[in-house]
């Protein structure tokens, strides 16, 4: 009996990810515990071990490197000796959303992976939601779903079939017409036909491809298609939920930074320290010592409910800006770590993030977020929730300006922007101002802070 | 494994130490011979060992052994459904009768034929038949090869007391009567045909005396009396060989087994009267002769009984012994090997002469008188096709230089022509039949489709069928109901036949060259409406094979397939469409079995498009074919649904706003192939 390899989960909300490349040979005995192939998820590329023992069998129809991959898809077999391999099941795979997608490619984009095949894309619905969107003539692919995770719900299919856009959408493609669809990663389900009844025929798949060009030469000359990274979809996923999910104020004020720099530079000074924290471990860990006392910024959205860490549950996010994109790895009970440790445990995951071998677990569970542009001279910016979180803060630049004392006379200080994002469907804005005052204040005296 | 030499091994013969075969002796022991396979068969079928049919010669023996005993091996006999102890008489060996019925590889016709289609074509046993009748008429066709080839073989026709209610009867005596061929009728008058009693079935008790209606002679006989049936056989055989012509003798007799076994057979007959006439047994009555009248010892009759069932025990374990056929070989020889075109289809335009354009008729004309001219076995049959020249001058001509028996004009006898055509094709000589309308061939399908188309398979290819069957189609002109049918789709349903129809004098030369040279039974059908069309036809040789689709015009936007006249509609509208900006490829297969199947297809995954135009009604046709074809091996090629553009599902009627209701037109054909491209 054939073992199957597939496509695991490597963060609550993956969905599919991009198969990286083997890292077995086809015909390989594999223990179990074997690296068995890497798998890029939402943030990371991961080994994925073996969990059974067997000769590894690669179908010939599998995966390539680069291929886009469903959660749950059968990627290979772990067979016995003398055992034949089981055909991966392309058509069965359909209502599992089990799927194996043709490399993406060249100019690749969502509709790219069209035709029958293109469960890629298609969201989760439960079977009597499918059989429902069946039988009144709706495209799983063409609805909204929403339900949890983007899920499909009954009501979707009512609505899209309702969906006077739909009478727009072609029912029939011809065979030629789907085959040249497929060839030239045409969706041809978007395209309206232009023979008998709606038909589609190759002739509209060959103006769409037409159009598709002539929109991509309108890039200035020698402009050039960028395919889009599974990362940067996720990321674009995201930011569009969170966009779409909360109700996003922002709030900005000025800290004195003054001892922040001077704390900083005793760290320096006073020599032996392995590692000097910098102004944003402080920061952060100043940042959990404020959630305690103000909760509400670190609670979640939880349809029914707020719902609130414990003390030793305060993990929080921190934006790292890579070559691939922004990555968020989260640094563990916040408020129980040192300040060392915590800028220990923050250069590793920084470094982790910049050369991908972050795992999934490191960027999973932040209960706030914080991110930071001071390093590129900026001041104020609005920074999008990290969803579901309820707020995040951004730091600006630490720069030296004057300040007016009350006798009238300037002084050069250190001073740090902060723009605290926040949703305002979980708290007010008198309550997170006055966070952001607290946080100023901290800031304003760093060693008073650290010392609660 | 070759069966000639190893059955030579056996060292069987119906003549044996040295005596005549028409010797009481070699009778006997022939008489025996068929006996004991036949009784060995029945028990061998009761045990479930024989697959199908078997029906046994029991009680008859003496009338196959009777005229056997005068005939060679190149004298052809045909035989029915009962026609063990033909193959026996003739010199058959019992392993390979046996073998046959047990459906090993090893036997008489490969074990594609069982107990009613057994071949051996090296002794002249040319086959029985599961139909009645046909040997009648496939003998005169023997009997016209010898006449053609002057050879001096006499051909047999064995057939009951069933057969001469047939038409085939009727019209084969006649055939041999006016062409004074050398044939012999043998009725085994056996009284029943199947269940049903000969004086029920007949105005006369007698068959014998029916010859004298046709001018031949006519005897019946004691069948049960070998000596009797021998003397009377010689006569009639001797009389055949030196261009007598044909007799008919009735041998009156009974079969003393069951139509088939397992067969109830008291339903029709009573245990009394089979009894009284196994007191008639023809082996007892001779040997009681032989030990009488010819005084010879009873210990000699009893060694041959002990040699022939030493030799049919030997055959019933080579026969079990011997492999099943394999399956893989199933549709071998359905067709004759394809002989390689020499000269080939289009010539280079350097190598012709002079361009000359001729009509499709003047260029059949020219297949067929060049061919005849160097080809002596090819001969024309047909109402009309003689010193006429043909209703269509198909054969114009040709009667001055070849004469009658080359360009035979017949009676009005089309099954009896065409059964007589296969005959001949069996025993070596090449008939054209020109049926002038094709209509006229329905009367003779069943000798197309169950005797010509079949008998290479039958035979597993020892027999080759080069039969031409060529005819006019075609709706036009007012040629009403009975002038105009095509059927060429139902022709191209039958294994074993080439259907050719033409649409221009090129390929019409072309084709019918290589239906003159191929070895297989031809089906060529000539659009009436297009014989007077002139095409560049070159002078010089050349052949088209079968299953090679023209491309008549070459095109973008839209594939056509269609044949004959519908090729010309089809390009008399393409110009017009080019300038609506519809580009149209005509293909025309030119054969329909074998079907270029590849041409169209390839032209569809250019086109994306299909339109069929055909003449005939749409059910089940020409048209239906390719769509099918097409959907199978081209779906994905194809941009819109396939359309087919038929005749009308009538008669043809006569006139002429009927007669263009029901046959499609140049607009038509414009307007289907517009709509198909906005499909």
């Amino acid at each position: 009996m054939a073992f199957e390899i597939t496509i695991p989960r490597l963060g609550w909300s993956m969905e599919e990810g991009v198969f990286a490349r083997w890292l077995k040979l086809d015909g390989e005995t594999i223990r179990q515990g074997d690296p068995l192939f890497e798998l890029e998820g939402e943030k990371a590329i991961q080994e994925i071990e073996a969990v059974d023992t067997g000769i590894l069998r690669i179908p010939a129809n599998g995966p390539q490197p680069g291929s886009v991959v469903k959660v749950g898809a059968i990627v290979g077999y772990l067979v016995a000796v003398g055992e034949a391999s089981p055909e991966v099941p392309m058509s069965a795979s359909l209502e599992n959303d089990q799927q194996i997608t043709e490399p993406l490619e060249g100019a690749s984009h969502v509709s790219v992976i069209t035709g029958s095949r293109d469960a890629v894309m298609a969201p989760a619905a439960a079977p009597s939601v499918r059989r429902m969107a069946r039988e009144v003539g709706v495209e799983l692919n063409q609805v909204e779903g929403t339900g949890r995770g983007g899920r499909i719900l009954a009501d979707d299919i009512m609505r899209a079939s309702s969906n006077p856009r739909r009478d727009k959408r072609a029912s029939a493609a011809s065979p030629r017409a789907r085959r040249a669809a497929s060839e030239f990663g045409i969706d041809w389900t978007q395209l309206s036909g232009t023979g008998a009844g709606g038909r589609i025929r190759e002739q509209d798949v060959l103006a769409a491809l037409t159009a598709k060009k002539s929109q991509s030469s309108h890039l200035a000359a020698g402009g050039k298609r960028v395919p889009l990274t599974s990362r940067r979809r996720v990321i674009a996923k995201r930011m569009v939920a969170s966009r779409q999910q909360t109700v996003p104020v922002t709030l900005t004020t000025k800290a004195d930074a003054e001892n922040l720099v001077n704390l900083r530079e005793q760290f320096k000074s006073s020599g032996g320290m392995a590692i000097i924290p910098g102004f944003q471990d402080i920061i952060i860990k100043l940042v959990a010592g404020m959630l305690l006392r103000h909760p509400l910024l670190s609670g979640r959205w939880d349809e029914d409910a707020i719902v609130l860490p414990a003390a030793n549950e305060l993990h929080l996010g921190m934006a790292v800006d890579t070559a691939d994109g922004l990555l968020v790895p989260v640094l563990r009970s916040v408020a129980q770590l040192s300040l060392v440790e915590l800028a220990t445990r923050s250069r590793l995951l920084a470094e982790q993030a910049r050369s991908g071998k972050l795992a999934a677990a490191d960027m999973q569970g932040a209960v706030f977020t914080i991110t930071n542009l001071g390093a590129f001279g900026i001041d104020t910016f609005t920074p999008i929730i990290n969803s579901p979180e309820a707020a995040i803060l951004g730091l600006g630049a630490i720069r030296r300006e004057p300040i007016v004392l009350d006798d009238g006379t300037f002084v050069a200080r250190h001073q740090i922007t902060l723009s605290l994002t926040f949703d305002h469907r979980i708290l007010d804005g008198a309550p997170a101002a006055r966070f952001l005052q607290d946080m100023a204040k901290a800031i304003a005296n760093p060693s008073a802070a650290l010392l609660r | 494994m070759n069966l000639e030499t190893e059955s030579t091994s056996t060292a069987f013969s119906p003549v044996d130490d040295g005596a005549l075969p028409s010797a009481p002796i070699a009778l006997y022991r022939t008489m025996q011979i068929i006996r004991q396979t036949e009784e060995e068969l029945a028990r061998c079928h009761q045990r479930g060992l024989i697959f199908g049919a078997c029906h046994t010669y029991v009680g008859q023996e003496a009338i196959s052994t009777g005229v056997c005993a005068h005939l060679t091996n190149q004298d052809p006999i045909f035989s029915t459904h009962r026609g063990h102890g033909h193959a026996l008489a003739k010199g058959m060996p019992p392993r390979e009768l046996m073998a046959e019925l047990f459906g090993r590889a090893t036997g008489c016709s490969r074990g594609r034929g069982g107990s009613m289609h057994i071949f051996s074509p090296e002794i002249g046993m040319m086959g029985t038949s599961g139909i009645v009748g046909p040997c009648i008429l496939q003998a005169c066709g023997g009997g016209y090869s010898s006449k053609l080839m002057k050879s001096g073989c006499v051909a047999v026709a064995f057939f009951g007391d069933g057969a001469v209610n047939n038409g085939a009867f009727h019209e084969g005596l006649n055939m041999a009567a006016i062409w004074k061929l050398p044939v012999l009728f043998v009725c085994e008058n056996n009284q029943f045909a199947t269940e049903v009693p000969f004086a029920y079935s007949s105005g006369i008790p007698d068959v014998g005396r029916r010859a004298a209606n046709y001018g031949l002679q006519g005897f019946e006989v004691d069948g049960n009396d070998v000596i009797a049936v021998s003397e009377i056989a010689r006569e009639a055989i001797a009389r055949a060989r030196s261009g007598g012509g044909a007799t008919l003798i009735e041998c009156k007799t009974y079969r003393t087994r069951a139509h088939a076994e397992g067969m109830g057979d008291f339903t029709y007959r009573t245990r009394e009267q089979v009894e009284q006439w196994k007191q008639r047994c023809p082996l007892a009555s001779l040997r009681l002769r032989m030990r009488t009248e010819f005084d010879i010892d009873e210990a000699i009759i009893d060694a041959i009984d002990t040699e022939v069932t030493a030799i049919v025990s030997e055959a019933r374990q080579f026969s079990e012994a011997s492999p099943l056929p394999d399956a893989s070989s199933a549709s071998e020889h359905v067709y004759s090997q394809v002989r390689t075109v020499v000269r080939h289809v289009e010539l280079p335009q350097a190598q012709i002469v002079a361009r000359r354009e001729i009509s499709f008729t003047q260029a059949t004309h020219e297949a067929l008188a060049e061919e005849m001219a160097i080809n002596p076995r090819i001969f024309v049959m047909g109402e009309g096709i003689g010193v006429r020249g043909g209703n269509f001058m198909t054969t114009a001509g040709l009667y001055q230089l070849y004469g009658a028996e080359r360009l035979c004009d017949t009676p009005i006898s089309e099954r009896g022509f065409v059964g007589l055509a296969g005959g001949a094709a069996m025993t070596g000589t090449r008939p054209v039949v020109d049926f002038m309308f094709a209509d006229f061939i329905l009367d003779s399908v069943g000798e197309i489709v169950n005797q010509i188309a079949k008998m290479q398979y039958m035979s597993s290819g020892r027999l080759k069928m080069p039969v031409l069957l060529r005819g006019c189609i075609g709706i036009g002109h007012s040629a009403a109901t009975h002038h105009s049918g095509s059927y060429y789709a139902m022709y191209a349903q039958v294994p074993g036949l080439r259907v050719v129809v033409p649409s221009n004098a090129y390929d019409a030369k072309g084709l019918m060259k290589h239906a003159l040279r191929c070895d297989d039974p031809v089906m060529f059908l000539e659009h009436r409406e297009i014989l007077t069309m002139k095409r560049h036809v070159p002078k010089e040789d050349y052949e088209i094979e079968f299953g090679r689709a023209a491309i008549a015009r070459e095109g973008r936007d839209v594939t056509v397939v269609a044949l004959a006249r519908m090729v010309h509609l089809t390009l008399s509208v393409c110009e017009a469409l080019e300038r609506e900006g519809i580009s149209v490829e005509v293909i025309d297969p030119r054969t329909i079995s074998p079907l270029d199947t590849e041409t169209i297809l390839q032209s569809v995954a250019k086109t994306g498009r299909l339109l069929i135009v055909d003449e005939p009604p749409a059910p089940c046709g020409f048209a239906a074919e390719i769509a099918a074809q097409v959907m199978d091996a081209g779906f994905n090629d194809l941009d819109a649904p396939i359309r087919r553009l038929t005749g009308v599902f009538t008669p043809t009627p006569y006139s002429p706003p009927l007669e263009a209701a029901v046959v499609p037109n140049a607009d038509q054909i414009a307007d289907a192939i517009r709509l198909l491209v906005k499909e």
